[in-house]
């Protein structure tokens, strides 16, 4: 790394169907929110670096309205239509690569406005997937049933599911009314299933010093085929998160919080795994007993994609600066974050912070 | 061999939602046949159509005015050929400061003959003042509206 | 400098390419680009994709479909006309942050497989204010094109002139969609689209892929490099309305433009473009719009313009614009800046064929999205120090 990245502001907002708000609305709520939250000023911001997809937003070059939202006039500005950690990752590379000081990083997903099952449908090759009616929840069905079938401990699901629960009731951030569930297929149950809502995360990160620093970021990909992928396994969650700990040089067991995306909650408990923080079949006990794991409550405190990479991120960051609220985990020194893109988490961003 | 190709049709359905700064905007065209603006608590600037912030100075808007109804054309075209989806043509389609407004505002231009496109061109390049004019029953969309020459 | 590109491949580009997939073509640019860099695979330390509008290719996140190498770190933009220059931009700042010694960037159009283009293009215009319009980007270059010949005195022979002179430089590049002689004339007596543009001063609806290899400094070796000396992105506002009255940036001077040109020429040590610049691929999706671009570029005043464009023809010290044939000669949405990237690195690396010109220490590749909203600039050179 060349230069040292901090996280001057954080935030994260999480609603649904809110009428009075325009998506571009929602967007600029956030971002000044975030620009606020590092100190109130756009000066030496020199840098937008967004995460969000044309599908999502219902209109082709979406970013044409929102990137302006994002505070990205007259500003070098970027979007990119993958993950919001992926984006995060970007807009740190600006940094060290000299070409920026002081950039905001913002993410969003508005559920509300789309149908996101046929948005998943949409995502699988039109030639040999798309005729068998597939979405991305079939995916994470598919996997969690292997993590059964490979011999997983099946009697923490619901201690797991009970504690992810509480921990989006008590969420400040959490989506509490309204949200959508699509159709559980199984093994997975409909509290198993994300709650989809209308999610805008932003940051601002920069050269200063501030509360949180950047130690590690680590990005690795799967091969489209899902044949071809590790089924309940993650891999590309394992390299990624190798790649962010070697960088952060830290190992997994001295890490404090861990913040990690998933659709399910099967999701999340191999992705425990897969960073080598659980056994494999274990992840669902830790969800169920470890209370570092996914304090802010996982995929049920609200799901936007793309934005859930970046919203990792900030609920990480609130919990290390010591403002996550009544789901505040003590007092962490390191986290470490993940988000996925698509398709059926095919690509993997982990990013590992320390409390500066 | 054959090569393969599949057909496929897209149609996502969306619900965008206006918000309520678009919607006070439609219901201003609706109930009252006015255009309004709001202005920049920061550059001051009165924008249309009405809108919450100001993405230039990223602050929030204010003051609600009402524009118009005579403005003065800043560009325009003519449209010659037909796209799917859209009216038939030929249309005039133009940008266009109603007085009190700091920005422009697209919408079609009607009443002129356009029967030769190249004239009709030429009369348009002369930047005449236009007139707003409602339809007799708005429904709250910009399709409410349009200019005439005055 | 600390990167240069040390390889471009590319498809070609068409109509449609009916025998390969999406994932085909994408290897297929992969592969000639590390063919041309004389790398394998596994020398790529990250891979980044550029694919614009989904709607397109009727294939949502299509770049998926085809991951290059094992692993890879992998991010896809989706940044509308400049796609493919973010994408190699985004390369570009791996490689300075040393978070990869070398990327492929590739981009992919696979607007082969829509019906109707203009009904997609038609969708990113916003849905609460200007969706009942047609609004397309042919009207919105028409309402600029209108204004320019009223306020500088352009001509439609003048956007004839500039469309006929990138047909007739495509039929030197092989890969080109249009191989067409079209004059002058020929384009006056095209369809008019929308007043004043002519269906000849349009782009074609093009399909194909591009990538290029981007290499740290200390990987290039004895590789012959195009390094990249300057490159900037600069957003504007959305609504073209706003822009009107904007004081000493209007609808017609594109200040995003002029901006990242300001700042990619200061990094590359520019200060007279109309000398140090041999060759510009330029992007301008109608004719119509390149005259915005050369007062940008800091080549001619605004109100010289249309004698700017008379003097291409006569005057040989004025740069060469789109030898590659432009956007008129292929434009394939999501990689087309990246194609004016990967032609002016072949200029500079003289390695362009029969659509070589001469003597190119610099050339400039132009990107532009959106209604003129997003503008980049990328300056690339023979020479590692500026």
């Amino acid at each position: 790394m060349v230069e040292d990245v901090y996280i001057e502001g954080a935030v994260l907002e999480i609603s649904w169907a809110d009428q009075k708000r325009s998506l571009t609305e929602l967007i600029y709520s956030t971002v000044s929110k975030a620009v606020e939250d590092a100190g109130g000023s756009y000066d030496g911001i020199d840098s937008v670096v967004l995460a969000a997809h044309d599908l999502v937003d219902g209109r082709s070059l979406s970013s044409m309205v929102t990137a302006p939202a994002a505070g990205a006039y007259l500003r070098d500005e970027v979007r990119y239509s993958d993950d919001g950690a992926g984006a995060f990752a970007a807009a740190v590379a600006r940094i060290e690569a000299g070409e920026s000081e002081r950039s905001i990083v913002a993410a969003w997903g508005r559920a509300s406005e789309h149908d996101v099952e046929e948005l998943s449908r949409a995502l699988f090759d039109r030639i040999f997937l798309a005729p068998l009616g597939l979405e991305e929840l079939h995916i994470s069905a598919l996997n969690a049933q292997k993590w059964r079938l490979n011999g997983g401990d099946c009697s923490q699901v619901e201690a797991a599911q009970a504690a992810r629960g509480a921990a989006a009731k008590a969420n400040p951030r959490a989506l509490q009314q309204g949200g959508f569930r699509s159709t559980p297929a199984y093994p997975l149950t409909s509290d198993h299933l994300p709650l989809w809502a209308d999610v805008v995360a932003a940051v601002v990160i920069s050269k200063r010093p501030a509360g949180v620093k950047v130690k590690g970021l680590g990005l690795s990909s799967e091969p489209y085929w899902l044949g071809d992928r590790g089924i309940a396994k993650a891999p590309a969650l394992q390299r990624a998160s190798e790649r962010a700990l070697a960088e952060a040089q830290i190992g997994v067991d001295q890490i404090d919080l861990f913040e990690m995306d998933g659709m399910t909650l099967y999701d999340e408990a191999i992705a425990l795994e897969a960073i080598g923080l659980a056994q494999p079949g274990e992840g669902m006990r830790f969800l169920a007993q470890d209370a570092r794991c996914n304090p802010s409550g996982g995929s049920m405190a609200g799901y936007g994609v793309p934005a859930m990479g970046l919203a990792r991120i900030v609920e990480a960051t609130l919990q290390l600066r010591g403002t996550a609220g009544p789901v505040q985990q003590g007092k962490p020194r390191t986290a470490l974050a993940s988000g996925l893109s698509v398709t059926a988490a095919q690509t993997q961003t982990v990013v590992v912070l320390e409390a500066a | 061999m054959d090569l393969v190709t599949i057909e496929g049709k897209w149609d996502f359905n969306y619900t965008y939602f206006a918000g309520e700064s678009a919607s006070r905007f439609f219901h201003e065209l609706r109930e009252n046949q006015r255009i309004m603006g709001t202005r920049c608590t920061k550059c001051e600037k009165l924008l249309v159509p009405a809108r919450s912030y100001c993405d230039v100075c990223m602050a929030p808007t204010d003051e609600w005015a009402e524009v118009g109804p005579e403005g003065t054309l800043e560009t325009f075209t003519i449209i010659a050929t037909a796209f799917p989806g859209l009216p038939p043509p030929p249309i005039v389609m133009a940008y266009v400061t109603l007085d009190g407004a700091d920005t422009a505002l697209i919408n079609l231009v009607h009443g002129l003959d356009v029967t030769d496109i190249e004239a009709a061109a030429q009369k348009l390049n002369t930047l005449p003042r236009v007139r707003v004019k409602f339809v007799d029953e708005p429904k709250g969309r910009i399709t409410d509206f349009h200019f005439e020459l005055i | 400098m600390s990167a240069a590109i040390i390889g471009v491949g590319q498809t070609g580009y068409r109509r449609s390419f009916p025998d390969k997939s999406s994932r085909e073509l994408i290897w297929e640019a992969a592969r000639l680009a590390l063919e041309d860099a004389n790398m394998d695979i596994d020398g790529i330390d990250m891979v980044i994709s550029g694919v614009a509008p989904d709607a397109l290719a009727g294939e949502a996140s299509v770049e998926r479909t085809a991951m290059l190498g094992f692993g890879k770190p992998f991010l896809r933009i989706n940044t509308g006309g400049v796609t493919g220059s973010s994408a190699v931009f985004a390369g570009n700042t791996f490689v300075k942050a040393k978070r990869a010694r070398a990327v492929l960037v590739v981009g992919l159009e696979r607007m082969g497989q829509a019906t109707s283009s203009q009904q997609v293009f038609n969708t990113i215009f916003d849905p609460v204010y200007e969706k009942d319009f047609p609004l397309t980007t042919i009207t919105m270059a028409a309402l600029r094109a209108s204004m320019l010949m009223r306020l500088y005195g352009y001509n439609a022979m003048h956007w004839a002139q500039i469309a006929s002179r990138s047909f007739r430089n495509a039929m030197k590049n092989p890969l080109a969609h249009i191989h067409k002689d079209i004059s002058p004339e020929d384009v006056l007596n095209s369809p008019l689209l929308a007043w004043p543009i002519h269906r000849f001063e349009a782009c074609p609806m093009s399909e194909g892929a591009c990538a290029v290899v981007i290499a740290h400094k200390d990987m290039v070796g004895d590789r012959t490099p195009a390094w990249i000396q300057g490159a900037a992105s600069i957003t504007d506002s959305y609504a073209m309305g706003d822009r009107i009255h904007r004081p000493g940036a209007t609808l017609v001077d594109l200040l995003s433009l002029q901006m990242a040109a300001q700042r990619a020429y200061k990094e590359a040590g520019v200060d007279r473009p109309r000398e140090q610049i041999r060759a510009i691929e330029l992007y301008s999706a109608f004719s119509s719009a390149e005259a915005m671009a050369y007062p940008a570029l800091g080549l001619c005043a605004a109100q010289d313009g249309p004698r700017f464009v008379e003097a291409q023809f006569t005057d040989p010290s004025i740069p060469v614009f789109n030898p590659s044939g432009g956007p008129q000669g292929a434009n394939p949405v999501s990689a087309t800046a990246m194609v004016r990237i990967a032609e002016a690195a072949l200029q500079v690396r003289d390695m362009a064929g029969a659509r070589q010109v001469a003597d190119v220490d610099r050339a400039v590749a132009t990107g532009q999205g959106g209604a003129t909203q997003f503008s980049t600039v990328c300056v690339l050179g023979k020479r590692q120090a500026a």
